[in-house]
């Protein structure tokens, strides 16, 4: 048949042009999602205030959100990184042993809680950030640090 | 020939009654005993159900967390192409006119590949 090289063109073919020089660069986050879903209430609990204020400048420009909220979007992104990066320095063994539990456990973050509190005990006292899930009824333990987790497969003490 | 007669005495009485041993324990206390057993299952699954529905929280507030985030990294890949779409079509055409009859940003139904490959 043809003497073409059989190639998958879905990475190649796509248009790579940069942003216009005037808009700064930003690093993206760069992470897949089981590290982004271990690490999103540290994220939430630092980047709080970007992520607002992006959210709020979407809701005020509707339909032009895109192009208005850039700068927003930025500091979102870099805000989100710095948590990364600063996990990654600190906690990095913890953070690991916690996603990688979350891949392989179809990211059901209650069949990890184990490696969950040590990694959020690592990241309050390095990194004075803490997991807080809002809205937990008054009186009740919130649910990611009850030490029996009846949905969790492999149900071990703490 | 004699008369046929019931026998001296008069007959035996007849058994209708059955005559089985009535097993196992007094019904109420079977209805108590199933009315325990559900009363526990039905305790079991409303528990069941509170922590699925903190979970289902906790899943969402994680969500919430990260979706100004990847919405903001997806707007700066659309911004670009866009960009680059006008860019194209002004230098292709020498000038840029919208096809829409508003000022939204409207995400763009083709993508334009680039004609050679890009490593």
């Amino acid at each position: 048949m043809s003497g073409r090289k059989p190639v998958f063109n879905q990475t190649t073919l796509i248009d790579t042009t940069p942003l216009p020089a005037d808009i700064p660069r930003v690093t993206e986050i760069g992470a897949s999602s089981a590290p982004l879903l271990s690490a999103s209430f540290f994220i939430g609990a630092r980047c709080k205030p970007y992520n607002d204020d992006f959210m709020q400048c979407k809701t005020e420009n509707a339909g032009q959100g895109e192009i208005k909220c850039l700068k927003e979007g930025r500091r979102v992104t870099r805000c989100a990184k710095s948590v990364i990066e600063d996990v990654n320095k600190h906690c990095l063994a913890e953070f690991r042993k916690h996603w990688t539990c979350l891949d392989d456990n179809n990211q059901q973050l209650w069949q990890c809680r184990p490696q969950e509190w040590k990694l959020n005990k690592c990241v309050f006292d390095n990194l004075k950030l803490e997991k807080v899930i809002p809205d937990t009824p008054a009186g009740e333990t919130s649910v990611h640090l009850r030490t029996r987790q009846i949905y969790s497969h492999h149900n071990s003490g703490p | 020939m004699p008369q046929d007669l019931p026998p001296a005495g008069g007959y035996e009485p007849i058994q209708y009654k059955r005559n089985l041993p009535a097993r196992g324990f007094r019904p109420s206390l079977v209805l108590l005993g199933v009315a325990g057993i559900m009363t526990y299952g039905f305790w079991k699954v409303g528990k069941g159900i509170r922590e699925q529905n903190e979970l289902a929280r906790e899943k969402m507030w994680s969500r919430i967390h990260l979706i100004p985030l990847l919405t903001a990294e997806e707007d700066r890949d659309l911004v670009r192409r866009h960009f680059a779409d006008q860019a194209r079509e002004k230098e292709l055409l020498g000038s840029s006119t919208s096809p829409y009859n508003s000022d939204r940003f409207v995400r763009p139904t083709y993508a334009v590949t680039p004609s050679k490959a890009s490593n």
